[in-house]
């Protein structure tokens, strides 16, 4: 009986994945705005785009929104940062929505982070004990131009196989953000000289893929563990650590306290610097080439 | 090293290319490229590009969660196991007002179980354990995950969907017991139901809906020591019955509302004046009918600093007056043959009405204060007012750990001694992260 079940429900998914619609716009929704961006640039007029978190939004603590799963229920394509950043609010959404094309080994599924080479993957054993550790790998990457240009990648690609008969003007995106990106990275020549090898302190380990790009020498964090509040005694220890390295930036999101940031810059004479971590992270800054300009500019105009 | 560990990469695989290997050896290639420590790749992005182009993979992103391209994170396939722990203290001035009269104890500690169970269902089992009532089944349930039309199933033992807060785990809770109308219409750790839930989203207005019906197998958990002649549920008509309807509104992008409404109707045991041999109960129907609303306030930006929930929910619950013949064969059995005839026994029925308020305001990163008022015709007082107020002050050392302080000021009807409350709750949660309540 049990089998016959199973049976059933295994045609009636079937049957529900096979229904989805074909030849029309690719509906993609992205849980942050920098794959949305990124995904429109590749995908163009032929596919229409959403994104659930906002750029000046912590993205670890996005809210479960029942007005989400009506995004989510339609989509074609679900694509997702992954290393556990949504893990507070995603499979709530996903559950709600009961959409086949977008679950777990869907096509539509699209973890993002496969698709990258990762930084601060733990090699031994990691609790609780560490902070809000990030077990696979840190997830912040589209901070490095590099993985921007790896996202395109895998977004063409995936747009390719989802809708195959518009190969050609994905492909064509891909290589004009690419072109784009690569444009905008020469100018950087003069900044990323200027940023290479300096001090800096983070608020978050968010910043980490960007130190790896552009150098900068991340010296300490405002959280002494990822996740935790600073605590007093941190930082205190970490304004010694400032006035020992002669670190002169305190680089933060725009959604972290920065009353607390202000005080370490009061004691260590630092600037403390807002950044946007994503597209829309600030006014002004609408798309992901923008974002990687604008922090690059801001920070080594900053040092 | 890193730079030498990817040369070596490139050198095997340039070889592996060069003599035209199958693919298979092509992706043992990839596989053990992908065991290098992922830094040392990002360190190397260029090198890591050119393997990849070299290799002409594309990486399956359509997997569950992995370390980077290395693969699952969990070959055996293990079930998340996680366990929640909840301590109460009751420091009450007048005495503890626990129900096992524990001054300091483990109200429950919670074992969870859950995983895909095939490709059609998911499974999820929620072991209670406690001093009271050593080891219980919380909840154990199939849920589907392949039906067409958006639809979802349940089977098995769940919270019911009745009201807002029934179908929050109670360590979840941003207070330290359910309200009181969850407490005295249904159960004090909640109402659960075994059975089938059935539930659908839909929007045909443009906003979120979702109707959930359920049909399990009685009303309410029952009372051993009411016996009524026939059991409640021997005719279908006797499960228990509920149908909920949410609907949620983003109002900006910082507030939303949800208002919802529920019916839940059943049969259960109703006590009767004077017993007639072993039946001191009849069988009644009860319906309960509830509606629901939840405003909440957290700015995108602050949101980890600032936010504001507003909560109501009222209840009327009625239970039919019944009137019934209680057969001679059950007087016969105990009155060794005489012939006595049969009895016309009553219950009187009851209504009673209740609700409660409760606000809660982010004073800190990790600190909250609540209140909630809560007023309802009592049915442990034949449906005289018990009106309760109190604050809570929680404090979130992390996202798994909880500490709630709460002051309660109990005022039950006329006559009967008014309590002031004191109680302190720490909780705790291992294993997997789970999502956020929302």
């Amino acid at each position: 009986m049990f089998s016959k079940l199973r049976l059933t429900l295994a045609s009636l998914a079937g049957a529900a994945v096979i229904a989805a619609p074909a030849g029309a716009q690719l509906k993609v929704v992205t849980s942050t705005t920098d794959l949305y961006d990124i995904a429109k640039a590749v995908g163009g007029n032929r596919i229409t785009a959403t994104h659930i978190g906002e750029g000046y939004q912590d993205p670890h603590f996005i809210e479960a929104k029942p007005s989400f799963v009506l995004q989510l229920r339609n989509a074609d394509v679900w694509a997702f940062v992954g290393l556990d950043l949504e893990i507070g609010w995603m499979p709530v959404l996903l559950d709600g929505a009961r959409n086949q094309r977008i679950k777990q080994g869907a096509p539509g599924y699209v973890d993002v982070s496969r698709a990258i080479p990762l930084l601060d993957v733990p090699s031994g054993n990691v609790d609780r004990s560490q902070g809000d550790v990030h077990p696979l790998g840190n997830p912040h990457y589209w901070l490095d131009p590099e993985n921007g240009r790896r996202i395109a990648r895998l977004f063409k690609d995936k747009f390719t196989e989802l809708d195959p008969a518009a190969a050609a003007v994905y492909a064509a995106n891909e290589r004009n953000f690419e072109a784009r990106l690569n444009n905008t990275e020469r100018t950087w020549t003069d900044e990323l000289a200027k940023i290479r090898g300096q001090p800096v302190v983070a608020w978050h380990t968010s910043w980490r893929y960007f130190a790896e790009y552009t150098k900068m020498n991340i010296v300490g964090f405002m959280e002494p563990k990822p996740g935790v509040p600073p605590s007093p005694s941190h930082l205190a220890g970490l304004i010694q650590t400032m006035r020992r390295t002669g670190a002169k930036v305190i680089v933060m999101e725009p959604f972290y306290d920065q009353k607390t940031a202000d005080f370490v810059a009061s004691r260590t004479g630092a600037k403390v610097l807002i950044l946007p971590p994503s597209v829309g992270g600030v006014k002004g800054v609408g798309d992901y080439i923008s974002v990687m300009d604008y922090d690059i500019k801001q920070l080594a105009a900053a040092l | 090293m890193r730079f030498m560990s990817a040369l070596c990469a490139m050198a095997i695989i340039g070889t592996g290319l060069g003599a035209q290997v199958p693919t298979t050896v092509r992706d043992s290639v990839a596989r053990a490229k992908a065991k290098a420590d992922s830094i040392a790749a990002a360190d190397s992005i260029a090198i890591v590009r050119e393997l990849e182009r070299m290799q002409g993979a594309k990486p399956d992103t359509t997997r569950g969660p992995v370390t980077g391209p290395q693969g699952s994170t969990n070959p055996r396939l293990l079930p998340d196991f996680s366990a929640v722990g909840d301590f109460v203290a009751d420091l009450s001035p007048q005495g503890s007002t626990q129900a096992d009269s524990s001054r300091i104890g483990v109200r429950e500690v919670e074992l969870a179980v859950q995983a895909a169970v095939d490709p059609y269902f998911r499974g999820d089992v929620f072991l209670g354990i406690s001093d009271l009532e050593g080891i219980s089944i919380e909840q154990a349930f199939l849920t589907t995950t392949a039906l067409p039309n958006e639809f979802e199933l349940k089977i098995g033992r769940f919270l019911m969907p009745i009201g807002k807060q029934n179908t929050t785990h109670r360590h979840d809770l941003h207070t330290v017991e359910y309200p009181y109308i969850i407490q005295r219409f249904f159960a004090p750790d909640g109402y659960k139901g075994t059975g089938f839930w059935l539930s659908r989203v839909i929007a045909p207005l443009g906003f979120f809906q979702e109707i959930q019906v359920t049909a399990v197998n009685r009303l309410a958990d029952r009372d051993r020591s009411l016996q009524t002649g026939d059991p409640v549920n021997r005719k279908l008509s006797g499960l228990g019955y509920s149908a909920r309807l949410r609907n949620y509104w983003d109002l900006n992008e910082s507030t939303n509302l949800e208002v919802s409404g529920t019916a839940l109707t059943g049969i259960r045991e109703e006590p009767i004046a004077a017993p007639v041999g072993p039946v001191n109960a009849l069988n009644a129907r009860q319906n309960t009918f509830g509606a629901d609303l939840t405003f909440r306030w957290r700015p995108l930006q602050q949101g980890l600093y600032k936010s504001f929930i507003l909560q109501a929910e009222l209840m009327r619950q009625s239970t039919q007056a019944v009137s019934a013949t209680v057969p001679g064969p059950i007087c016969r059995q105990l009155c060794a043959g005489s012939p006595i005839p049969p009895t016309t026994v009553a219950s009187s029925g009851s209504h009673y009405t209740g609700g409660y308020a409760f606000a809660r305001y982010q004073i800190t990163t990790r600190g909250f204060l609540g209140g909630r008022y809560d007023q309802l015709q009592d049915p442990l007082f034949g449906g005289s007012t018990t009106r309760a107020a109190s604050v809570e002050l929680e404090f979130f050392p992390s996202e798994f750990s909880k500490m709630t302080a709460a002051y309660e000021r109990y005022i039950p009807p006329a006559g009967i001694e008014r309590i002031n409350r004191i109680l302190l709750q720490a909780t705790f949660a291992l294993g997997p992260h789970k999502p956020h309540p929302f």
